[in-house]
């Protein structure tokens, strides 16, 4: 096939001839169905999701009914948050959750960038050792960690407090690597001309490395957020105080309902709640959001 | 790195010790929460310890106590299931969503923002909303009801469904997820590749399984390892809505959540900590055959 026909045939596949109708009119069906199908396949996965928010303004008795109320019948307004607040301390959960996500954030970030920046930009005696050490504890399960983690932090007197939920969470070998390879693109030129000017070297992390990894940082700060926001299992184990306890830990109380009325609505109020950071996050910040996910490879 | 003459090299080399300060924080970190909690992991393997009283070295036999624990042995094989029944079906209809929403069609973005929604719960929540959907004459067994005719189905109390319904809330939220991922991968393929090959006569379904596929081998091993990896420490899910925490009669109760179990329900913390060593072997065996493929892709 020569240079010529290339060109010429692939338009012709592509873009066919816009004055046959029938080819038209089979395209807009193509278009139709892929649309269908992709709809379909929507509802099918955002219905739970639907489901969850439009239950917490149903009365109780309405969210089992059945066939499904679509729209809320008996529509409650907001009294099932109001209950939920009166129920469970909520307030002190989602501060907790905040208190912990914030710390994790501002601290994982800060480290990553100036651990990624050290393995990234230095050459120094035992570099390759001790990334490839932070390295391999990404590979770890987290089960693997959790009895003597543990163990570890009552022997620090850290059992149900702030100091055993939070600290064991602040650094993370995925920021680290994250961060390394961001930092790997700085031109060396850059740190060269301030060091001229006499800048020291964590200045030119501060002032000039720091800012310039900011879309790093910002799709790692998300994804940190998420796995923090999400975590369950190490506050699970490590809290026992209700007043300390973190939304996903406190929203359990609903799960294991046997009393003699479940708060379904009520659940489903808290859940909404619960997800709400994560969804905004997921919708004024789509692209850091995307970003951070597929590169951690872990939903939170 | 270009030599500098200006200061002379002894200041390059002592500046190198900047980068050490740089990372030891997070060296000393993971020393400390990582490597010292691992090593006395292991050791606690060998030991008989519940929290009253210091661990005391009892050798192999935790191990050896573990061949003839029935609920050990038992939660390896749920363990499996659910790896089976989350790792496969996912990746599959991940790639197949992946394709879809990677056709071009008026309304694709909004439609793949809410597609994605599954992901943004929590598993807690998730395991919430899914109790409610699962109620025996909930809104699952409604939509199925065409089919099976039932009018009450058990999705979480029947032994023989129960790993179903954890496998089918799984795969609800994970595949939008790796939808995501494999669409990443597509969207780097050049689009002269796809071109060229639909000039040269291939069909658009050659084109994807001979020319696409194959670049997106990457991805693809990507994908199955993760799902592989995440599926191994399977808790959530279970521990939340299964009845009874891994019930029933255990068919739920899966290594992760055995390691929970002896741990902090029963303090045999020695027992606890031999489980895990056996799950993190698992999950090693994965990690190796995930480089080993990858780096066969590397000639």
């Amino acid at each position: 096939m020569t240079d010529q026909t290339y060109p010429a045939l692939a338009t012709a596949n592509r873009n066919t001839s816009p004055t046959n109708a029938s080819v038209k009119t089979q395209r807009l069906a193509n278009q139709i169905m892929l649309f269908a199908i992709a709809l379909v396949v929507t509802i099918v996965f955002a219905f739970p999701i639907y489901f969850m928010v439009s239950s917490s303004f149903k009365a109780e008795n309405e969210v089992l009914a059945s066939p499904v109320h679509i729209i809320p019948e008996d529509f409650q307004g907001i009294a099932q948050f109001q209950k939920a607040f009166e129920t469970v301390p909520l307030g002190r959960y989602f501060f907790n959750s905040f208190l912990t996500a914030g710390i994790d954030v501002v601290v994982t970030v800060f480290f990553s960038a100036l651990a990624g920046f050290g393995f990234a930009k230095y050459d120094f005696r035992g570099r390759r050792i001790f990334f490839f050490f932070i390295l391999t504890t990404m590979t770890i399960p987290f089960q693997v960690l959790l009895v003597p983690l543990f163990i570890e932090v009552r022997s620090f007197g850290w059992d149900d407090s702030y100091a055993g939920l939070i600290v064991p969470g602040i650094m993370n070998a995925f920021g680290v690597f994250m961060m390394r390879q961001f930092a790997y693109g700085i031109p060396d030129e850059l740190m060269d001309a301030a060091r001229i000017d006499g800048a020291s070297e964590f200045r030119i992390f501060w002032r000039i490395v720091f800012p310039l990894l900011a879309p790093a940082s910002a799709s790692l700060s998300i994804i940190i957020f998420l796995w923090s926001w999400n975590n369950f299992l190490w506050p699970l184990i490590v809290i026992k105080n209700q007043d300390l306890a973190p939304i996903q830990v406190g929203i359990t109380a609903f799960t294991q309902a046997h009393s003699a009325e479940p708060q379904w609505a009520v659940a489903m109020a808290v859940s909404t709640l619960a997800t709400l950071p994560v969804a905004f996050l997921f919708i004024f910040f789509q692209r850091y959001f995307i970003e951070g996910m597929t590169m951690g490879g872990v939903k939170g | 790195m270009a030599v500098r003459t200006v200061k002379g090299s002894s200041y390059i080399a002592r500046r190198q010790y900047w980068g050490l300060a740089f990372v030891l924080p997070t060296v000393i970190f993971f020393a400390i929460f990582f490597l010292f909690p691992i090593l006395s992991g292991i050791y606690y393997s060998f030991t008989d310890f519940t929290l009253l009283k210091p661990p005391v070295f009892v050798g192999l036999q935790n191990y050896q106590d573990l061949l003839k624990d029935r609920l050990f042995l038992k939660s390896i094989s749920v363990t499996l299931g659910f790896v089976a029944g989350t790792t496969i079906p996912a990746w599959i209809l991940s790639l197949a969503a992946a394709v879809l929403f990677f056709q071009k069609f008026k309304g694709r973005e909004i439609l793949k923002v809410f597609f994605f929604a599954p992901v943004l719960p929590s598993l807690i929540v998730v395991a919430i909303v899914w109790k409610i959907l699962l109620h025996p004459s909930g809104v699952l067994t409604t939509v199925l009801r065409p089919l099976t005719g039932a009018g009450e189905i058990n999705w979480l109390d029947n032994p023989a469904l129960s790993p179903i319904s954890m496998i089918i809330i799984t795969n609800w939220t994970i595949i939008p997820f790796y939808m995501l991922i494999w669409l990443a991968g597509l969207t780097g393929i050049p689009t002269d590749l796809r071109e060229a090959a639909l000039v040269d006569g291939a069909n658009r379904l050659q084109s994807f399984l001979r020319v696409e596929l194959p670049l997106l081998r990457p991805t693809a091993v990507f994908i199955a390892a993760i799902s592989t990896i995440n599926a191994f420490q399977g808790f959530t899910l279970q521990y939340a809505i299964s009845p009874g925490k891994g019930g029933p009669i255990d068919v739920n109760t899966t290594m992760s959540l055995l390691v929970w179990k002896y741990g902090f329900q029963f303090y045999r913390m020695g027992d606890a900590s031999a489980v895990s060593m056996v799950l993190f072997a698992m999950i090693m065996i994965v990690i190796a055959v995930q480089l080993w493929l990858t780096r066969q892709n590397q000639y």
